[in-house]
């Protein structure tokens, strides 16, 4: 009797977590294979006719092969956001937790004014116009990394103070300067805290809707996300194909957290010292 | 070719000042080994000699070099580390190699260097493995071999022993006087173990709230302690230092009693000491023998029979405990009373400012 409890419990939370998880992946799979009648139902019942192939074809051909440059676009933007973001989120923690000065209170408040204050549109877009990169891939790059950057940072600075110092001072007597003790010695053992923010991050920035649509305006320049709009209007949307459309875009996060939830690396610093 | 000059060393963290004014010579090839309480400045010191900490005030000389602003890499030196500091994520090969790498060393001339070093550790068989696969000793050798590849002229050993257990401890602490033996070169040595000094050094310095209290070799710190608190640290179990009063002064004869001590004459520098004084008598627990004459008189308050040696602490009447350490096992009871003699030869008088006063 005092065991059935946790054993029921945890089977609720199991089946609660596949409702809420399952089902609606299971609706976007079922919808995007029906044709276009069927799927304005939308409603929870077996497709009467396979059309996943031809949907396919369609959301990728569609004005003029689109949806395929906004692939090629959120793919460009989340590697390299997600790229600046570990080394400079790994920099800055590295430098709080290692070289203690006047300065730290002040980056301190900096980060979590980040984290807590939401950024403004109008001034931002009236910035990124002055200095050109307005409606640029590498502006919004800039965007998404200075946006993020905070939560990073977070990440890695607890980790960053239970990496012993004389680990970098062994590095420093062997020889090594500045940027060979960071990239040769501190980030490969920040490499479990990388790997979170990898995650984190880039299924943040793949998925991010706003900040594209805002800062990144015109065709030639869409992200995914901003594809759901092909098929969106106020009288007519084609719900096969819009949820054709989701269920492409669903798959790169889905193959990130994948692969790298194999990756699970814990002590990677057992053994630096003492034991 | 390097010894190490260090000049009116000085390290402030703010206001408060660590290291007060250092002077030491040290010749090519001198063992020497920094010794003192946790908190004396050890390690800053040596940190400052490997570069890790700046240097305040005064000079640092490696070699013919005035080495104060000198990058730690460039000042031929290499370092040993407490907790290892191995860098986990490379095998133990990359761990020894891997100054070697930063400094583009050819990799077949690298590969030579770390056999080399490996084949003198004999740890050839544990290259391919990371850190967290090795044992403590074998992280500790893995450590030396790193040093050893660098081939620089001055080894510093911060504590190297202390995360051993106490076989190992002695056992690496023999390899280490060997490498020392073999390669000839100049090594510093921080310890707060005061056998681990005796052992190894050439040359002891004693530090103290970042003063150095004495320099010499470990015999003449055992046998001639400048001070009271090298007298006390030096020496295991320590020396008893026992409070007393001249009585008279007859050239460089002292005449010094108090309530657990019957009258002594000692030889002793005795310029400025006169009737009345405090004084503090310094006699090793090894000096200490029983005799029917002798003039100690105590009571056994506790007895460590080694086999042997045995160590009696003894209570005196004032109050003041008593280590003795006599020869052979000897079976003495609780309670019972012991009267102990001493050589005067043997003991040391430390006038009130703690300095010793040492016969001319
Ligand atoms: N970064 C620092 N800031 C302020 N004081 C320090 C710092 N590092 C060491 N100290 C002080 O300097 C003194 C000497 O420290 P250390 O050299 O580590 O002693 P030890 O002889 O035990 O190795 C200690 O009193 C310690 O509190
Ligand atoms: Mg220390």
């Amino acid at each position: 009797m005092s065991k059935a409890g946790p054993i029921v419990g945890g089977i609720a939370a199991i089946v609660i977590s596949a409702l809420v998880f399952l089902v609606p992946f299971a609706f976007i799979i079922l919808t995007a294979f029906k044709d276009r009648a069927q799927a304005a139902a939308l409603d929870f019942t077996w497709p009467a006719s396979f059309n996943l192939w031809t949907n396919l074809v369609e959301v990728v051909t569609t004005r003029n092969w689109m949806l395929v440059t906004a692939f090629i676009n959120s793919t460009i933007l989340t590697v390299s956001s997600v790229t600046l973001l570990v080394v400079f989120a790994a920099m800055v923690g590295f430098i709080l937790a290692r070289r203690k000065s006047r300065w730290n209170p002040l980056v301190e408040f900096l980060i979590l004014a980040g984290l807590m204050i939401p950024p403004a549109v109008v001034p931002t877009i009236w910035l990124m116009q002055g200095l050109g990169l307005f409606g640029k891939l590498h502006g919004l790059v800039l965007i998404e990394v200075a946006y993020n950057l905070p939560f990073s940072i977070i990440l890695y600075r607890a980790f960053i103070a239970t990496i012993p110092r004389e680990l970098d001072e062994a590095a420093i007597i062997d020889g090594a300067r500045p940027l060979d003790v960071f990239f040769r010695v501190i980030l490969p053992l920040l490499w479990p805290v990388t790997v979170t923010n990898i995650v984190v991050q880039s299924v943040g920035i793949f998925n991010d809707f706003t900040n594209p649509l805002y800062y990144l305006p015109g065709n030639q320049n869409a992200t995914v996300q901003l594809t759901l709009y092909n098929f969106q209007s106020q009288f007519n949307t084609s719900y096969n194909l819009l949820f054709t459309n989701i269920l492409l875009i669903t798959i790169p996060p889905l193959i990130v957290f994948l692969f790298f939830n194999r990756q699970i690396v814990a002590g990677m610093t057992a053994g630096a010292v003492k034991g | 070719m390097a010894g190490l000059d260090l000049k009116d060393l000085r390290k402030n963290y703010g206001t408060v000042e660590v290291i007060k004014g250092v002077d030491l010579s040290i010749d090519h090839g001198e063992f020497v080994v920094f010794v003192g309480p946790s908190g004396c400045g050890k390690s800053t010191l040596l940190r400052m000699i490997a570069g890790l900490e700046e240097i305040t005030g005064g000079e640092l000389w490696i070699g013919d070099r005035l080495c104060n602003t000198v990058e730690p890499r460039d000042r031929g030196i290499a370092m040993v580390f407490q907790n290892y500091a191995l860098y986990p994520h490379m095998t133990v090969y990359d761990n020894v190699g891997f100054g070697l790498k930063l400094a583009k060393t050819p990799k077949a001339e690298r590969d030579r260097r770390i056999r080399e070093a490996a084949r003198i550790l004999q740890m050839e068989h544990l290259l391919q493995r990371k850190p967290s696969q090795l044992s403590g000793g074998q992280r500790q050798r893995v450590a030396i071999g790193r040093a050893i590849v660098r081939q620089p002229e001055v080894f510093l050993f911060d504590e190297p022993l202390s995360n051993l257990d106490a076989a190992l401890r002695v056992e690496t602490r023999m390899e280490i006087a060997k490498l020392h033996q073999d390669l000839g070169t100049t090594m510093v040595y921080v310890t707060h173990d005061q056998v681990e000094a005796m052992t190894l050094a050439d040359k002891i310095v004693v530090l103290d709230r970042g003063v150095v209290q004495q320099v010499g070799s470990p015999i003449e710190l055992y046998q001639r302690p400048a001070n009271l608190f090298v007298a006390g640290f030096i020496g295991s179990p320590k020396m008893n230092l026992l409070p007393a009063t001249v009585d008279a002064v007859e050239g460089d004869i002292v005449r010094v009693s108090s309530r657990d001590l019957a009258a002594t004459a000692i030889r002793a520098r005795s310029d400025g000491l006169k009737k009345g004084d405090s004084i503090t008598l310094g006699v090793r627990p090894h000096a200490l023998v029983p005799n029917q004459n002798g003039n100690v008189v105590g009571q056994v308050a506790l007895v460590e029979r080694l086999g042997n040696e045995t160590n009696v602490s003894v209570r005196l009447p004032g109050g003041t405990p008593l280590m003795v350490v006599l020869d052979g096992d000897r079976a003495l009871r609780l309670g019972e009373s012991i009267i102990l003699g001493f050589d005067p030869a043997q003991a040391l008088l430390f006038d009130q400012s703690g300095v010793a006063r040492e016969p001319l």
